[in-house]
Formats: C-alpha cells, sequence, structure tokens
C-alpha cells in the first residue's frame, strides 16, 4: 500500500513539472499552429537565466516572475524574428510541413551553444527556496515535499490564469481565431501578427517556469547538455499529445497520465523500459484517440 | 536546345577528366611512417595524447584529468624531462561518444601523429577507438586507460593497451567481503547499472558469495528522470534494507541519496568507486555532499585529504602551482597518478624510445614501477592489468573519504575466482622530488 | 549528363573516387568514408520528407536497427560482409514498414514528434536484453582488407571503397526508384493528399512503402556506421546523430536528391572548419567544443530561412527562369 501510494505522488510530482512545458506547447500550437521543439533550448536558456537572477537579487520568489517576463520577452523575439520570416519565405510547397520544426530544431542548437559558449559546461547550481524533504505524517515520510507541493500549485495556478485567458478574454479569442483561420480573423479587424507574438510570449512564460522548476525540483544543477531538458522536450510533447495538443487542461491530465505511468513501470517493472513505454503510450493514444483524451476531433490536421 | 545539352555534356566531362587527371598526378601521400623513429618522438619531445569527455553527460569531474596529466607532465619537463625530451599533452573532447571517440583517435594518431595514447576514459569509446584506429596493428601504445573493464587486461585482445584501474569485478569481490563481514545477518540491497559494468560487479559478487534480498538494475540514462531514484528509494522503504549497495555512475549516486533525503530514508550506504566520487557528486550540486556522511566508499589510492602521504603532499604542491583556481580531488589524483606511470614507463624504455620497446618495458618492468597507489600493479607479460585492490573508508561531512581504523588496509584479489586477501603490501618509497 | 546516361556519370564518379583514394591521407579517407554514409542517410530522410511529406526527427532509430543487425548477424552467424549489410536493410525497412503503419495516419508534428519519442526510446532498448551488449556495446568487425589488394592497404580505405561502392550503388537505386511511378505517387501525395485519393493513388500505402524503403536505406548507413567505428552501442545513435540527418537533408535540399552531397560534406566538414577556427584562437576549448553546433544550426537556419528548398532546387529554378526568358527573346 505504502508503495503504491509512494508511487502515485511520485507520478503527479513528475507529472506537474512535465505539465508545464505541455501547457508551453500547446500554448504555441493553439496560437500559432507550430509545434516548436526549441521550447525545452528556450526554458533551459530561461534556467540560466534565473540562475543569474537569483545570483545577483539574491532572492528566488523575484527571481522566478523576473525570468518568466524574460523568457516571455524572449519568445516573442523569436516569433518575430525567425517565425515570421519563415512564413514568408516558405509557406508553400514541400518544405511547408517542416520548415518550422527544422528551423526551431535549429534554435535549439544555437540556443545550446551559445549557453556553452557564455557560461561553459562545468554544471552551475540553482538552489531550491523550499525544502525537499518529504511532509511527515507521524513515523511515515511521503513522497511529497514542499517544493514538490508548490510546483503543483504553481501548475494548477497557472493552467487556471491561461485557460482564463483563452476561454474569457477578447485577447484569447483573438488568440484562437488567428490560429485556427487566420484571414478571416484578419479580416474581422485582429491584428493577427501581433496575436501571434503574445502567444508565444505567454508560452515563453510557462517555459521558463518549466525551466526554473524542473531544475530546483531536480538535481538543481544545469549544464548545457542537460539530459532532463531533452527528456523534458520529449516528455512535455508527449503529454500535450496525449491530452490532445488543443486542450490546456489536456495538457496537465496528459502529463497526469504519463507521469503516473512511468512512476509505475518503474516501480513495479523496470527503470529501463521508460523510455520505450512512453514511446507506445504516445504511439497507442495517436492510433486509437488521434486528438487526444480532452481534444475534439475538428482541426487537428497540421 | 540540343546544342546547349552536349556542350553541357562535354564541359561537364571536360571538367571532371581534367580534374580526376590533376589528382592523379599529385604525388601519393606516404601512408606509412617513414622508416626509423616511431611519430611522435624527436630529440627533444614526446608527444602523448588523451581523448576524454571535457564536456557532455559523464564530464562533470573527469574533465579534470586532463589538466591534471599536464600539470604533472609541466612539473617534469621543468625538470629536465625524460632522458631530454619534454612531454606536450594534446588533449581531445569526445564527449563520452564512442563515434566522437574514434574521431578524435583518429585525429589525434593521423594529424597530431603522437607517439601513443594514454588515459582514455570510458569502456565503450575505449573499445571502439582501439578497434576501428588499429591501434593493436599500429603497434600504438595505449597506456592506462581509465576504466575497470577487465577485457582490457586481457593482452590476446588488447595487445598495446594497458589498465590501471582494478577491475569492477575485484571492486565487487572485495566490497563482497567487507559487507559480508561487516554486515552479517542484515537487510542486504543492491543498486547496480544494467549493463556490463553493472553486470561485471554482479560477477564478482557472485564470486565471492555475496547474495542480496534486494536487486534493483536500472537503465543507464533513465537515473536522470526525477521518478527513478524515487522509485528505488521506495522500493528500498518497502524492502526494509538496512545496508544498500550502490554500483552505478555517480548520477545515480546522486538521485539515490538525493531522494532518500528527500523522504527521509536511512540506511547504511556502500558505494562503488565510480559513483562514490564526492566531487563528482559535488560538481553536480555541493548540496548532496553532506549526504554522503556515514556512507561507505572504497579507493586504492591514498585520500586526496591525505598530507602525511608523500605523494598527496608532492601531487597538491604541483597542482596549487599549475591550477591554483581548482579544488584538489580524488580526480586530480588520478589524473596525476596515471601521468606519474607514464613517465616511469617512459624513463624505464630509456633513451633509446620506441613504441614496442615501452610496451616491452611495461610488460617486463611494470609490477616494480614505482607508484602511489597502495595496491601492488599487476603488469606482466601475461596480463596487463594495473592496481589490484581496494581499502575501505567512510565519507566525512565534506565528502572527504578516510580509512577505516585510521590506517589502509588493503585487500587484493584478482578477476577471477581467486580469493580476497589481506595486502601485505609495502609501497615503496617515492623516487627523489617524485620525478 | 546525368538525365542521357546516368550509369556513366555514376561509373565515372566511382572512378574519380577511386582515384581520390589512392591519394588523400588517411585522416581524409576515414572523412570520405563518414561522407559517404551520410549520404545514404540523408538521402533516406529526402525520399521520405521532401518526396513523401513526411516528417521524421528519429531516424537514428532505424540507422540503430540495421548497425545492431548487422553485428549480431557478424558475431552470431559470422556473415560474411555483404550479408550483413542485407540484414541490416531488411532489418531496419521492418522496422519502417511497422513504424510506416503507425505513422500513415499521423502528419507534420505529430509524425515528427512520434519519431522523436522513438529516437530516444529505442536504443535504450540495448540496455535492457543483454544480448544487445548494453552500454558498453558489441564488436562489429569486418575484418581486414584481402590479402590481394596489398599490404599497404590501409583498413580506412577499405571502408571507404566498401561505403562508396554501397553508397552509390543505393543512390542510383534510389534515383531510379523517384523517377519511377512510385516517386510520382509519392511527390502527388505530398503535394495534396485528398487529390491523389482521387485520382487513385492508395495514400496509405504509399506512405507506409516510402516509409519502408526509407527505413531500409537508414538500416544501411546504421550498418556503415558501426562498420567504420567496429563497434555498436546506444551511445553511437543519439539524438544528435537523428537532428544532424534532418540537418543535412535541408541543407542539400530535401526536395531532390541532387544536392545530398552537399548536406554529407557539410556535417563531416564543419567541424573540421571549427577546429581550424579554434586553433586560430589558440585552441580554447569553448570554442572548439561549442563552435561546430554554433555554425550547423545558424547554417540550418539561415537555410531554411533563405534557401528553403536547397541550393541545386534554388539554381534550377533561376535556371528555368532564364531560360524561359531566353526563349521569349
Amino acid at each position: 500500500m505504502n508503495q503504491f501510494l509512494d508511487m502515485v505522488l511520485i507520478g503527479i510530482s513528475a507529472a506537474s513539472i512535465y505539465s508545464l512545458m505541455a501547457i508551453s506547447m500547446v500554448l504555441v500550437w493553439r496560437s500559432t499552429r507550430v509545434v516548436n521543439f526549441a521550447q525545452a533550448g528556450m526554458a533551459l536558456l530561461s534556467a540560466y537565466v534565473g540562475y543569474e537572477l537569483v545570483a545577483r537579487v539574491g532572492n528566488f520568489w523575484i527571481a522566478l516572475p523576473l525570468a518568466m517576463l524574460l523568457g516571455a520577452a524572449f519568445s516573442a523575439f523569436i516569433e518575430f524574428v525567425l517565425m515570421r520570416t519563415l512564413q514568408k519565405h516558405s509557406s508553400q510547397g514541400a518544405i511547408a510541413a517542416i520548415a518550422p520544426i527544422i528551423a526551431t530544431l535549429g534554435l535549439l542548437g544555437l540556443i545550446r551553444a551559445v549557453i556553452g559558449f557564455i557560461w561553459g559546461h562545468a554544471d552551475v547550481q540553482l538552489e531550491a527556496p523550499l525544502s525537499k524533504v518529504g511532509f511527515k505524517f507521524g513515523e511515515t515520510t511521503i513522497a511529497v515535499s514542499p517544493m514538490s507541493l508548490f510546483v503543483l500549485l504553481f501548475v494548477i495556478v497557472l493552467m487556471i490564469i491561461v485557460s482564463l485567458i483563452f476561454q474569457k478574454t477578447n485577447i484569447g479569442l483573438a488568440l484562437r481565431a488567428s490560429a485556427y483561420a487566420p484571414e478571416i480573423a484578419q479580416l474581422a479587424g485582429i491584428r493577427v501578427s501581433g496575436i501571434r507574438t503574445l502567444g508565444w510570449a505567454i508560452a515563453g512564460a510557462a517555459g521558463a517556469a518549466a525551466g526554473i522548476l524542473q531544475t530546483v525540483n531536480g538535481t538543481g544543477s544545469l549544464s548545457p547538455e542537460s539530459l532532463e531538458f531533452s527528456l523534458l522536450l520529449v516528455f512535455g510533447f508527449i503529454a500535450a499529445v496525449i491530452g490532445g495538443l488543443e486542450s490546456l487542461p489536456g495538457a496537465v491530465l496528459g502529463a497526469l497520465i504519463l507521469g503516473l505511468v512511468l512512476a509505475a513501470v518503474q516501480i513495479y517493472i523496470s527503470g529501463a523500459l521508460v523510455f520505450i513505454v512512453a514511446f507506445l503510450l504516445l504511439l497507442v493514444v495517436l492510433i486509437v484517440r488521434p486528438q487526444g483524451f480532452l481534444g475534439s476531433k475538428a482541426g487537428r490536421r497540421a | 536546345m540540343i546544342r546547349i545539352n552536349r556542350r553541357k555534356l562535354i564541359t561537364t566531362s571536360a571538367v571532371l577528366a581534367i580534374a580526376a587527371l590533376t589528382v592523379a598526378t599529385v604525388p601519393a601521400q606516404a601512408l606509412n611512417p617513414s622508416m626509423g623513429s616511431d611519430p611522435g618522438i624527436t630529440a627533444t619531445s614526446i608527444k602523448l595524447g588523451i581523448t576524454s569527455p571535457l564536456t557532455g553527460i559523464a564530464s562533470p569531474g573527469y574533465n579534470k584529468i586532463p589538466g591534471a596529466m599536464k600539470a604533472y607532465f609541466d612539473y617534469v619537463n621543468t625538470n629536465g624531462g625524460v632522458y631530454g625530451r619534454k612531454i606536450t599533452l594534446v588533449s581531445k573532447d569526445d564527449q563520452y561518444i564512442p563515434t566522437t571517440a574514434v574521431a578524435k583517435a583518429n585525429e589525434l594518431i593521423l594529424r597530431d601523429k603522437v607517439f601513443a595514447l594514454v588515459g582514455t576514459l570510458g569502456t565503450a569509446s575505449t573499445k571502439a577507438l582501439t578497434a576501428s584506429t588499429q591501434l593493436s596493428q599500429r603497434g600504438i601504445p595505449s597506456l592506462f586507460v581509465n576504466t575497470g573493464f577487465s577485457g582490457f587486461a586481457d593482452k590476446k585482445a588488447y595487445p598495446t593497451t594497458f589498465s590501471i584501474l582494478p577491475s569492477y569485478q575485484m571492486e565487487a569481490k572485495i566490497m563482497a567481503k567487507y559487507v559480508k563481514e561487516t554486515y552479517a545477518g542484515k537487510k542486504l540491497a543492491l543498486i547496480y547499472q544494467d549493463d556490463d559494468f553493472g553486470r561485471d560487479a554482479l560477477a564478482g559478487f557472485k564470486t565471492a558469495g555475496l547474495t542480496f534480498d534486494t536487486y534493483i538494475p536500472y537503465a543507464s540514462g533513465s537515473q536522470s528522470l526525477p521518478a527513478t531514484g524515487a522509485g528505488w528509494i521506495s522500493k528500498l522503504k518497502t524492502a526494509g534494507a538496512e545496508v544498500t549497495v550502490l554500483f552505478g555512475v555517480s548520477s545515480a549516486s546522486t538521485a539515490a541519496l538525493a531522494n532518500a533525503y528527500g523522504a527521509g530514508f536511512k540506511t547504511q550506504w556502500v558505494l562503488g568507486s565510480v559513483g562514490g566520487d564526492a566531487t563528482t557528486i559535488a560538481a553536480t550540486n555541493k548540496a548532496y555532499v553532506p549526504l554522503l556522511y556515514g556512507a561507505k566508499g572504497f579507493s586504492f589510492a591514498p585520500a586526496p585529504t591525505d598530507t602525511t602521504d608523500e605523494y598527496i603532499k608532492l601531487f597538491q604542491g604541483i597542482y596549487a602551482a599549475a591550477q591554483p583556481t581548482q579544488t584538489f580531488d580524488n580526480n586530480v589524483v588520478a589524473g596525476m597518478s596515471n601521468a606519474f606511470l607514464a613517465v616511469q614507463a617512459l624513463k624505464a624504455a630509456g633513451a633509446n624510445l620506441t613504441r614496442a620497446g615501452l610496451i616491452k618495458v611495461i610488460e617486463t618492468k611494470g609490477s616494480t614501477f614505482a607508484s602511489p597507489f597502495l595496491t601492488p600493479l599487476g603488469y606482466s607479460s601475461t596480463a596487463h592489468i594495473g592496481a589490484t585492490g581496494y581499502w575501505v573508508g567512510t565519507y566525512g561531512p565534506t565528502g572527504a573519504l578516510t580509512p577505516d581504523g585510521g590506517k589502509y588496509t588493503v585487500y587484493t584479489t584478482d578477476s577471477g575466482t581467486g580469493p580476497v586477501v589481506e595486502s601485505t603490501f609495502k609501497r615503496p618509497a617515492m623516487p627523489a622530488k617524485g620525478l | 549528363m546525368l538525365k542521357k546516361h546516368p550509369l556513366l556519370t555514376f561509373i565515372f564518379f566511382g572512378f574519380v573516387l577511386f582515384l581520390i583514394s589512392n591519394r588523400l591521407d588517411e585522416l581524409r579517407v576515414y572523412q570520405g568514408a563518414t561522407v559517404a554514409v551520410y549520404v545514404i542517410g540523408i538521402a533516406s530522410i529526402i525520399l521520405l520528407t521532401g518526396y513523401s511529406g513526411q516528417v521524421s526527427l528519429g531516424h537514428g532509430a532505424l540507422l540503430a536497427i540495421g548497425g545492431y543487425a548487422a553485428a549480431l548477424s557478424r558475431i552470431h552467424f559470422n556473415a560474411p560482409i555483404w550479408l550483413t549489410f542485407v540484414v541490416a536493410v531488411l532489418a531496419a525497412a521492418v522496422g519502417g514498414a511497422l513504424l510506416g503503419l503507425a505513422a500513415a495516419r499521423l502528419s507534420g508534428p505529430y509524425l515528427a514528434g512520434t519519431t522523436l519519442a522513438l529516437a530516444i526510446g529505442l536504443p535504450s532498448i540495448a540496455n535492457q536484453f543483454p544480448i544487445l551488449g548494453g552500454e558498453q556495446g558489441l564488436f562489429f568487425d569486418i575484418g581486414l582488407p584481402p590479402a590481394s589488394l596489398g599490404a599497404d592497404f590501409t583498413q580506412y580505405k577499405w571502408f571507404f571503397w566498401i561505403c562508396w561502392l554501397v553508397a552509390l550503388i543505393a543512390i542510383y537505386w534510389l534515383r531510379h526508384v523517384m523517377n519511377s511511378r512510385y516517386g510520382r505517387s509519392w511527390r502527388a501525395v505530398r503535394s495534396n493528399d485528398v487529390a491523389a485519393e482521387l485520382a487513385g493513388i492508395h495514400v496509405g500505402r504509399n506512405k507506409v512503402l516510402a516509409f519502408t524503403i526509407s527505413a531500409g536505406l537508414a538500416g544501411l548507413a546504421g550498418a556503415l556506421l558501426a562498420m567504420t567505428i567496429s563497434l555498436v552501442s546506444p551511445g553511437v545513435f543519439p539524438l544528435a546523430l537523428s537532428f544532424s540527418l534532418a540537418t543535412g537533408a535541408v541543407l542539400s535540399g530535401v526536395t531532390t536528391l541532387g544536392g545530398v552531397m552537399i548536406g554529407a560534406v557539410t556535417l563531416v566538414a564543419i567541424p573540421e572548419i571549427a577546429l581550424a577556427i579554434a586553433n586560430r584562437f589558440s585552441g580554447s576549448e569553448t570554442i572548439t567544443t561549442n563552435l561546430p553546433g554554433l555554425l550547423v544550426s545558424a547554417l540550418l537556419i539561415l537555410t531554411v530561412l533563405f534557401v528553403p528548398n536547397g541550393p541545386v532546387e534554388q539554381l534550377r529554378a533561376k535556371r528555368g527562369k532564364n531560360e524561359h526568358s531566353l526563349k521569349k527573346k
């Protein structure tokens, strides 16, 4: 019983990190119909920026929102410079489908190289602001610590805020319209290009949070080749797809499913099978329910 | 239209033909080195090469080794070198990827034309580069590779390669003896990496007759996932493990210790030498070093903090002058010991230095070389084994490993079925000025 | 010339390579063999993405299947070299067919992400089954060059010859396939799969076929890669390999086979160029490690932005325009 409880808590804890990345990807998808593979790289960069901020400002709670703002700004900048040029030059022909994918891949490599240049390859420490020792209930310590609890709450709050923006505000409506039918949105008077940049900005903020929280909740160390970040990218993507790329609650749900399944595999079977199970889960969901658990049938086509 | 096509055809063919003829008339590059002395040696210099993970996932800690080696080589150079020859070390970064290791080894051998390779790190990388660059066939010595894979000590398979670390089987057998004697009757658990590295250890444990109550394998690469370490601790908690042996890489130890701390789980940790590297753990996060406190560890070199040891004193002095901003730790000791042994070998090979000569002298005289290690060296004409044993110690709150009982009690064994014995080896005195 | 006498061109090119191999120093010979491996790998992506419109970011996994299959057939059955390559192609093709069946319903980023997950997941299987050698890997030794070639004939030259012979045959065959009705139906599906379906092309089957052939080529490249370093292990097929191949394909021009050499040579040349630049700056380790990645990524982004269809296609388009205006006069 204890092991089962542990497994559930571990799974939820891992899921909360994946969901941040998943939310970020869904945001980019919903506002610009592009999957940004460089998201992990941007999260990594934001984590380094967070490290610098903590070093200068000394306070994690100031550094976190500041890093998110910077992440938003950087993300908007990328959309402005890279994605728009891309749109102009390669929206026709065979290349149209893969050009954004390849471009974001190139961006990922670029960011990694720049990080290596600036900060070098030695591991850099980002200290957690909260304790990572699990809460105690009498004799037993459970697998939830103040830090992981914070991450969980952060994710829930973020998801609520972003969902509200998308569903209840005019800007949210504009975001959704620009993604589904840009020409019609433009005719309706929406500044589509500006709105897309905004979508990327919000995604950038979420990604920055993902990068920083992933680091402090994990080993606390950063390096340009952090394996965690490649995994974050893949698992964030899988979580987003399982939940339905269209849906923000879906991203969280997908992350939850992924986190629990992987935790179960690791505890009850073997850690070696984790990656393959993740792949199979993705494949099964895409075959059986391609729009994801919470996605709607229409509009899944790339 | 047809005229244009024919013109293009003629032009293209002409260009290609001229290019081919031009290339054909360029004199052939000599594919073999000129008869006479081996490459990498001149009257005044010896060029050695090393490829290791300077960046990438395996780099924390290990990336200090080339710098440490260079510090010692420079010290030797300022004291006249080896028979008047100064040693240069060409260092390349392979990021722990075998394909890159092969490419870098090729550069070292074919472009930089080094005399010998030294200190290659990583079993897969060493395997790949030895085979692909045909080290054995070319007769290029690969000195003191930084891996415990027992295969490299096999002279028939690797005639020009020499180990320096005890094999993982040796380590497992010694660990087994220690655990059986010290923790008899307790519940035992083993966390191990599920590949040749970990399975070498399993073989060693089996030979020594040690069985565990819980076995936890992990796939290399998965230890960086958030749930993995937590999963181990969960299993250990359920099994009620009182003593947990960990035979894995440093990132695995880090994951295990950090999660145990987070879960409030207490056990007696017994760490293998690869994963028990306090400085590599510190390189990941300084906050984890205190978690090592009370854990048992194994080493065969003197402790880096042991200033009563003449080798440590010497190395500390050299390193402080060469790299004042870097901390002196076991990776530095490893690198400098490696360099020290290499210089001993070069000296023993005489003024008329050749590759074949160097290999021969390590086989015949290697077991008598001066070395910082507290175990005898096993080099012979049938086996290329380096250190042959370990002493047991406990980690202090700052991560320093100090021997139990205040003195080094070294146990030696072999990679096969031989017994583990307490060694009576007395390390020969350091040569004057450590040269 | 290529259009009229393709066989002759390929044989001629092979002859040129033969001459070159005798004159280059060994390091270049080794790099030349690597270029051949990349040529096949990039061609497999051009087929899949450029012709059939399916994105794969995980071709490294297919190379891994081919590499491991070749190594295992050699270790356990002592298969002769050519047979190990056949086994590699078949094994990877089967993998590709399965993947293709699963992927037939996916498009764009879904397919890309799925293949990405595969690229990370598949090599880790080697750690699960001891027969696959784990992290340390398995030896893949194809033996020494035959004695008939002389004592001076180096191992790397032998690799060079094998890799290029195989590459030339593979590309020749691929070119033939791409110009056949299969190639035409792939391009039709890529442009507009609904219209293609209406025209009687079985879209699903086409996509799977493209995946299968692409995978077979990738497996071949994987076997050759393993041959050049005499080893297969998970570390030989990292995620970076999949990204490199995709990059090479874009640099070559993903819609046409003509520029495949460009991408392959660039991928091998960039670390060399980076090394030369780093040496000018007194060999700072930071530069040596980061510069190749920086150059490749920058090149990739610039190519996608400004030369999206690749240099060859760009040239053809320009020439097309010129000839058109020439005719008008």
